[in-house]
């Protein structure tokens, strides 16, 4: 795993990336604004499912509605976070809290395999009830739980150094320097 | 007696701050984006802007007082590096023009439910400025010129 990291992120692109003056802090302001973009999405769709916002719209309206531009956001947030994450891959790695980000995205992945079938796909199931049913309650309440803990985590990764990571750069340089002598 | 302020005094108050201040800003920007995107017609929601926005004006407010606050209280933590950074100046300038825009000219566009070319600009504007307000906020760790 670390090999992976130590290439990729010593690829001409990805060096590029970290090496350079404000490629960086820009990729890393578009990865916040789809996030505020795309996560403002995602909380309608949970304020919706938990009854706390847009009753005036059936749920199938603002599940069916929102899925395509939630999955533009998705990319483009996927997107940017690919290309920081990879930059640093080492340091990222050996980050504990990076490390939580990774599993919180494979819980919205079981997340989304659980729900998908009983809630997203058939929101119009969801109107045919004079209260909401629990499942859609449950989906949309864990929804908000994981991306918040995702977001916590994110701006957490920052207060983490790994000088760990630092060495096998330092390593992997001297190593690469030896061979050229 | 010397008072310590807490955000300086405890190494967690900082980052939970942080984490509030995105939040908030993450909420509110998000919200606020969503009625922008219906008026522009990215979004085709079955509720008009001015339903959107009566719907989701709580999360609106909220987001932007929780990240109001926190952000005052960052601030608090090294007021001279905040007031002589370029990128925080321009992140407080977009951010005053932001909200006199939403409750102002942006609050008439969403009330008329308009999607004329004027409804659509106000829009791109509204989302420019909270773009802005994010780009700056993120800036201010990477450049520390200013006054």
């Amino acid at each position: 795993m670390m090999t992976f990291a130590i290439w990729i992120e010593n690829t001409p692109f990805f060096a590029y990336v970290r090496g350079s003056g404000y490629e960086f802090p820009t990729l890393l302001a578009l990865h916040l604004v789809g996030l505020a973009f795309f996560g403002g999405m995602i909380l309608l769709t949970d304020l919706r499912l938990l009854g706390w916002g847009l009753r005036g719209t059936t749920i199938a309206g603002v599940v069916n509605t929102l899925r395509w531009p939630k999955r533009i956001g998705f990319v483009w947030v996927a997107t940017c976070g690919f290309i920081l994450g990879m930059s640093k891959a080492e340091g990222y790695f050996l980050n504990t809290f990076f490390q939580i980000k990774m599993i919180l995205f494979v819980l919205v992945l079981v997340h989304a395999l659980v729900f998908r079938p009983i809630v997203y796909n058939h929101p119009e199931e969801l109107d045919k009830t004079p209260e909401i049913p629990g499942r859609a309650k449950l989906a949309g309440a864990l929804s908000l739980f994981l991306w918040l803990s995702i977001l916590t985590m994110g701006r957490s990764i920052g207060y983490m150094n790994s000088p760990a990571g630092l060495h096998y750069t330092e390593l992997l340089k001297s190593i690469l320097n030896l061979g050229k002598g | 007696m010397l008072i310590t302020n807490p955000i300086n005094a405890f190494e967690l108050v900082f980052p939970i701050m942080e984490v509030f201040h995105i939040a908030g800003f993450a909420v509110a920007i998000g919200v606020t984006a969503a009625v922008d995107f219906r008026i522009l017609g990215l979004v085709p929601l079955q509720q008009t802007p001015s339903q959107l926005a009566k719907s989701t004006g709580f999360w609106m407010l909220g987001g932007l007082l929780v990240a109001i606050f926190s952000g005052f209280e960052l601030y608090t933590s090294d007021p001279d590096m905040y007031y002589t950074n370029w990128s925080f100046l321009i992140k407080m300038a977009c951010l005053i023009v932001a909200i006199v825009l939403n409750y102002t000219i942006h609050r008439k566009v969403v009330q008329e439910d308009g999607s004329s070319g004027g409804a659509k600009l106000v829009a791109c504007i509204s989302l420019l400025l909270w773009g802005a307000v994010i780009f700056g906020g993120i800036f201010i760790a990477f450049i520390r010129g200013g006054l």
